[in-house]
């Protein structure tokens, strides 16, 4: 047996580190992108939704779930940033020629991607979570700093009078292209890294990830795109 | 057909190289790649230049030494194909062709075309192997293995180790060659007994040798000669981690 130092540090576990974190970073892509879209339900169903996120389990759940999405995201980059740079030295001497056979757009420009979807989740949370950017939007939802404590926070307006700002909506949409085109090639490539070497699985996988990431995509664009249309108003 | 060939030059290990570009005349189509490049070669030997140094052996696809990336894919254009097989009726009058060694720093060039393929031998000798006991051979058959095992074993065991993978790969990643490797043996009931620490020890001198690692593009499998599938990285990552948890793989 080898020991753990070294395992840890071995290309493959790096691979199956970013590909866990990755894989439940999605899953909570997909939680998220559930309550996003009860802004289509209306007001009181968002702002109670987002009432209860805060006060469930005496707020202690939230803070729970905010550790471990840090801790899969620092696991998830700095994974990716380690194996990049590996792979980069590699191969020292480049071709005159390339010419693909069996790599995607998305496949190939995997670092850029996620590392314009690190900017955007810090802008992201700035906008949303901080109230450090737009605090003008920010202080509609009543936030606990603004004296907020039991009352329910008023999300909704936050939301669509962010979202009626055309640059803030157009940076969002460009942003969730960003997350198409990473998830694309993301979800089967963690499912192939994960070892699922099913006949009946695989094929399905192959389809299912970028079908998922187009699903993804465009459910959190609705949001945006809705409001700037004038389809939610407040 | 007359063509114009870019070739990499380069005297020696520590000799930065360069592309040098020959121009080639009256070749047959029926030749192979390799045979085009031993007129060449004739050609410059009676002008007094040295001729190109390229790998080669047994020139009928089977062997895993030739290997050269044409046109910037491993073995040249046609699926399935090593370049002694590939043949010159591919490519048409008046074709440039860039002609370059596998690109990968565990394939250290040592001239030419000609790159160092040890870091393969090293990693098949820390557990690309079954170890055996001295004795007497076993009796044929007396060990049954199921039909659908013994194909899945031989679909590994076609790879030939050519390293088209490696220079396929956009990370000069050894994941097509090794998993092979190990999922060849850990299909077969002989290999079980070592398979964990065969997957453990492979994995890891792949990275002691500074092959890259997989970012599932699977340009591997579509330029390995034999058309080995990716599917057995993803049995080799399965083996890796069950083995790194403490199971048996």
């Amino acid at each position: 047996m080898k020991a753990f130092g070294d395992i840890w540090r071995s290309n493959l576990f790096q691979k199956w580190l970013m590909a866990v974190s990755g894989l439940l970073l999605v899953l909570f892509l997909l939680g998220h992108l559930s309550g996003n879209l009860l802004v289509f339900l209306g007001r009181e169903q968002i702002n109670e939704y987002a009432h209860g996120l805060r006060t469930m389990g005496h707020g202690m759940i939230i803070w729970v779930v905010r550790l471990g999405l840090l801790s899969f995201f620092v696991l998830h980059v700095t994974s990716a940033i380690t194996l990049a740079r590996r792979n980069r030295a590699a191969r020292p001497a480049k071709y005159h020629r390339v010419e693909s056979r069996a790599s995607t757009l998305a496949s190939r420009t995997m670092l850029y991607s996620g590392l314009l979807l690190l900017s955007y989740v810090l802008y992201h949370l700035a906008h949303f979570t901080w109230g450090a950017v737009h605090s003008e939007y920010y202080a509609q939802a009543c936030p606990p700093s603004a004296g907020c404590v039991d009352c329910i926070p008023d999300v909704y307006s936050m939301i669509v009078s962010s979202f009626q700002q055309p640059l803030i909506s157009i940076t969002y949409l460009l942003s969730m292209i960003m997350v198409g085109l990473h998830l694309n090639h993301a979800i089967a490539s963690a499912v192939q890294t994960l070892g699922v070497t099913n006949r009946r699985i695989v094929p399905v996988m192959r389809i299912l990830g970028p079908g998922l990431s187009i699903i993804i995509a465009l459910g959190f664009s609705s949001v945006p795109l809705a409001i700037i249309l004038g389809f939610v108003k407040i | 057909m007359n063509l114009r060939l870019h070739i990499w030059r380069q005297a020696g290990p520590n000799d930065t190289g360069m592309l040098k570009t020959y121009d080639v005349a009256n070749v047959s189509e029926h030749m192979s790649f390799l045979e085009m490049l031993d007129v060449l070669n004739e050609d410059l030997i009676a002008k007094g230049e040295i001729p190109v140094a390229f790998d080669h052996d047994c020139r009928e696809g089977i062997c895993g030494t030739c290997g050269m990336v044409i046109n910037g894919r491993p073995h040249g254009p046609v699926a399935r194909t090593t370049a002694c097989q590939l043949h010159m009726r591919t490519f048409k009058d008046g074709d440039e062709i860039y002609i370059e060694p596998w690109r990968a720093k565990a394939f250290p060039v040592l001239r030419d075309l000609v790159v160092d393929r040890g870091s393969f031998d090293r990693i098949i000798q820390t557990g690309g192997f079954v170890s055996v006991n001295t004795g007497n051979a076993q009796d044929g058959n007396a060990i049954p293995i199921s039909k659908p095992d013994a194909d899945r074993a031989m679909d590994a065991a076609a790879c030939i180790g050519c390293g088209a993978c490696v220079a396929a790969c956009p990370n000069s990643s050894a994941m097509l060659f090794t998993a092979a490797k190990v999922g060849h043996l850990a299909s077969l009931p002989q290999g079980q007994a070592e398979r964990s620490s065969r997957a453990m020890n492979m994995v890891l001198q792949m990275d002691a040798e500074g092959f890259g690692s997989c970012t599932n593009h699977y340009e591997c499998e579509a330029a390995c000669p034999k058309g080995i599938s990716a599917e057995f990285i993803a049995q080799m990552n399965r083996d890796f981690i069950s083995t790194t948890f403490g199971g048996k793989a």
